[in-house]
């Protein structure tokens, strides 16, 4: 009975990931409108040359801040070194479309820096001289000094666990101090770069805020604007697939990359901390200089130009409903973190108490959530609660349960579990990977049942996961766009869909203030989150 | 009389994998301990959580104070067995502390026996009133294990299982735990089942010892028989105390070897006169003589304390271990001759 029931379970959650992969899948059996036949005719070859130009763009800029900060401060003692090491992931506060609104503003014509430069040096014909940041290259850069952290951290984690005694056996052996970085740290920590490489690409090709505000044409926005624009569920679906399988196929990379990354961390019999080198001169100001020029970028450029936006128009900040955006805000979080907490207990749980197979691939299926990207997965939800309410439901005669799914609270949350499932699946696997298995066994043989084992043992432990957990779900979840903006009820808003709503009516400045809020509340959150990390880390 | 805990005809299986075929042993009397002996890996680990009811069997049965526990169609769960398994490996409370860890076995015992394990007793046992607030991760791997042996015990089982209890625990301390061990498991009279590959260890603190090897419970017997008077050549090898020479068998109380001549004694088993076998000779059976004829090569001397193990080579290039007192009057070097006194007497001669 209690195997069924584990089965039952993560069986169920497998099948919400699954719905939209076959609905998508699917579209190849329906008919689509004229909008194929335009699309091929027309835009079909730049939508995919700009997904693919893009990304790798994207990935060449990611992998050289990401590793090279890592490096700096994973191995060099310099000025703010310390604080750099936390620092550098306030990025992650910055989502990249409010990236993108900051480097428009500053960047356009009459915009900060004119501004800046008119207050140095008098009126003056300045906007032709200040170059523009805007189209394919500002997408690139808002995207990249947003997700660089994803290479920063995994790279920083992997330099950590590295031993001292291979990069001290390059010393000895006579390697310059370049040479052990391309021949020794890097090769060892390159499961983890490509792991964060591959985070990255994910993240690029399904962004969807940037790209739009740009109005850059690729895969995502095409989806979105088959089905807004010509009301074309099935195409945006065909198109879906052939990004899913491009995506499916990084997954399959970073899965591959992360399986051997844990194995590295795991032959280690303790983590010890390196002695770094101090730098000293012209070095030391160097690492400073590149390591401050990433914060100030990725962070204090994008928080000050929103700063400076909202005190300029305060009238923008008093007209906004903050109060309302933080406690719908909140509500999703709290929601969300609680369901997703629920279900990733349940099937971790199963999984140690039952050690089955099929549970494990059902599992690992169940977390491919996070792979595909936003936009899809609303429109597949939609398309799929559609098709059920008029093939299933109202054929038995029952109401429609649109309303209940669509523009609701429960299909935001639903469609939220689907994406961030693997989040809270893989906090509470690493935190069950610390407690050995004959801890289980000692709880039985004195006396304890399975369940008292769970709460008064598992429970206890876990805490510290669990926390971890919401704090990274209430990061996504307050940064997240597109499933939000396509399936939020009518009059519910968050700082993230207020932004993109103000900024697509070209309102900018009434966009800095949603956006000041959004950075300063994920910012709190990363705060905390890396202080976890760093404790972790035993920094 | 019925034994106070038996397994019949089991097969003992870990992932998938049958490790121990039809092994049958039983514990006779209430707070007798037996110790099983075998290489790493062999499946000693499986036998005891399948006696704890962590892993179930197909065939055969387990029984413990008359009631079947494990069989093909009975599954007693490991939480109402009152049988405790100590793991080798780290098995205490992540978020406790010791003396937490340490109490939870006090909690599962209250009130269930008459005589009631000490406290203090255990913890001064096994020395661990120091670290009584510290959490398991801030102790060794020597500590968390002597913390999860207190925690066993504490619980006074029914039946006890000790999976190596010491093999963590620093060689100084480790006779002493024993000689206290046994002291404690006598006292209250907890059955107990000891895994270990210390045959010393397994041979001072089991009445009876089963050695495992090939899958099979090879030999089950009271540790002086165990050593003296082992059933198969297999048997000595695992044990290592001895070397196994050619001999002929002369006569009902006699033998003849080419290198050192005619050796007396008692048969355990009988032989045919003038066949061929492999004789037994163990370190203990020679005796050192300065003024014999027969005379060896020192090939190694071992340095144990109490004596000298001399290794010999005899003409015919065998290897045979010699015990001398180390307070014997002087010492042999490598190369020098070595006397063995004649005529060679062994009290129980094993061959095969």
């Amino acid at each position: 009975m209690r195997i069924s029931f584990w089965h039952l379970s993560s069986f169920l959650i497998s099948l919400f990931v699954i719905i939209p992969i076959v609905t998508v899948f699917s579209s190849f059996f329906e008919d689509t409108s004229n909008y194929y036949q335009v699309l091929k005719d027309t835009f079909l070859v730049e939508y995919i040359f700009n997904s693919i130009f893009l990304l790798f763009s994207v990935l060449l800029l990611t992998f050289l801040i990401g590793t090279g900060s890592a490096y700096l401060v994973s191995f060099y003692e310099f000025p703010l070194s310390n604080f750099f090491k936390w620092g550098l992931i306030l990025s992650f506060a910055v989502p990249p479309y409010i990236y993108a609104y900051s480097l428009t503003a500053f960047f356009e014509n009459y915009g900060t820096a004119f501004t800046i430069l008119k207050n140095l040096f008098g009126d003056g014909n300045y906007n032709q001289n200040i170059p523009k940041f805007d189209g394919l290259l500002g997408v690139i850069l808002s995207i990249s000094f947003s997700l660089y952290a994803y290479v920063y951290i995994l790279a920083r984690a992997s330099f950590l666990y590295q031993s001292q005694n291979i990069i001290e056996l390059g010393k000895n052996l006579g390697f310059t101090k370049f040479k052990t970085l391309y021949s020794i740290i890097l090769p060892s920590a390159r499961p983890a770069i490509i792991a964060g490489l591959s985070l990255v690409a994910m993240e690029t090709l399904a962004e969807f805020g940037a790209v739009d505000f740009f109005s850059i044409n690729t895969l995502t926005t095409g989806i979105y604007n088959s089905w807004i624009a010509f009301d074309d569920l099935a195409f945006a679906n065909r198109l879906s697939f052939f990004l899913l399988l491009f995506i499916f196929a990084l997954f399959i990379i970073e899965n591959f990359s992360r399986k051997k990354a844990k194995y590295h961390f795991n032959s280690r019999g303790g983590f010890k901390q390196k002695h770094k080198i101090k730098l000293e001169g012209k070095k030391s100001f160097l690492a400073f200089l590149f390591c401050f020029s990433v914060f100030f970028l990725s962070f204090l450029f994008p928080l000050s130009q929103m700063m400076y936006w909202t005190l300029k128009f305060p009238e923008n900040l008093f007209e906004l409903q903050v109060l309302d955006l933080l406690k719908n805000t909140l509500y999703l979080v709290s929601l969300s973190s609680l369901v997703l907490i629920i279900f990733a207990l349940i099937s971790n749980y199963g999984n140690r108490v039952t050690k089955n197979k099929v549970l494990n691939v059902l599992s690992t299926l169940s977390i491919s959530g996070y792979a595909i990207p936003g936009v899809i997965l609303a429109v597949a939800y939609i398309t799929f609660i559609t098709w059920f309410d008029e093939n299933v439901i109202k054929s038995l005669g029952f109401f429609s349960i649109k309303k209940i799914f669509i523009g609701s609270i429960i299909g935001l949350v639903l469609v939220y579990f689907v994406r961030f499932y693997s989040l809270a699946y893989n906090g509470i696997k690493s935190g069950y990977e610390k407690i050995n298995i004959a801890v289980d066994e000692s709880a039985y043989l004195l006396g304890y049942s399975k369940r008292k084992t769970f709460m008064n043992i598992h429970v206890p432990f876990l805490r510290n996961s669990l926390l971890f957990i919401i704090i990274l779900v209430s990061l996504e979840i307050i940064r997240e766009l597109p499933i939000t903006l396509i399936l939020r009820p009518f009059n519910f808003e968050t700082f993230a869909t207020t932004a993109y709503i103000s900024a697509s009516e070209d309102l900018l400045e009434a966009a800095a203030v949603p956006s000041l809020f959004l950075i300063l509340i994920a910012s709190f959150f990363i705060i905390i989150a890396s202080k976890y990390i760093l404790r972790e880390n035993n920094e | 009389m019925n034994n106070f805990f038996e397994v019949k005809n089991v097969d003992f299986v870990a992932g998938g994998k049958t490790k121990v075929r039809n092994m049958s042993f039983a514990i006779e009397n209430e707070g007798d301990v037996i110790c099983l002996l075998g290489p790493s890996g062999i499946g000693k680990t499986t036998i005891l959580r399948t006696i704890a009811g962590l892993q179930k069997i197909k065939n055969g049965s387990i029984e413990l104070k008359g009631k079947t526990i494990s069989s093909s169609d009975v599954n007693v769960e490991p939480e109402d067995r009152n049988i405790s398994l100590a793991f080798q490996e780290n098995s205490l409370f992540p978020h406790y502390t010791v003396e937490k860890n340490i109490l939870l076995g006090l909690e599962k015992n209250k009130g269930k026996k008459e005589k009631q394990i000490d406290l203090k007793e255990i913890l001064d046992l096994l020395d661990l009133s120091n670290i009584l607030k510290q959490y398991p991760h801030q102790i060794s791997a020597g500590e968390a294990q002597r913390t999860s042996l207190a925690r066993t015990l504490l619980t006074q089982p029914d039946l006890l299982l000790l999976d190596e209890p010491l093999s963590n625990v620093d060689q100084s301390f480790k006779e002493e735990i024993q000689i206290r061990l046994k002291k404690i498991l006598k006292n209250l009279k907890i059955s107990t089942i000891i895994v270990t590959h210390d045959s010393y260890e397994a041979f001072y603190l089991g009445s009876k010892c089963g050695i495992i090897f090939d899958q099979e419970l090879r030999q089950f017997d009271d540790p002086y028989k165990l050593y003296h008077l082992p059933n198969s050549i297999d048997v000595v090898n695992f044990l290592n105390r001895g070397v196994l020479i050619p001999a002929e068998v002369t006569s009902p109380k006699s033998l003849e070897n080419k290198d050192l001549g005619t050796i007396t004694g008692n048969f355990i088993k009988p032989f045919p006169i003038g066949s061929n076998v492999q004789l037994l000779v163990q370190p203990e059976d020679l005796h050192h003589d300065d003024q014999s004829n027969l005379k060896l090569e020192v090939v190694d001397r071992k340095f144990r304390g109490t004596n000298f193990i001399y290794t010999l080579k005899t003409p015919s290039n065998r290897l045979i271990p010699v015990f001398v007192h180390s307070h014997h009057i002087h010492q042999h070097e490598v190369s020098e001759k070595f006397g063995i006194k004649r005529p060679i007497h062994i009290d129980h001669i094993v061959c095969f």
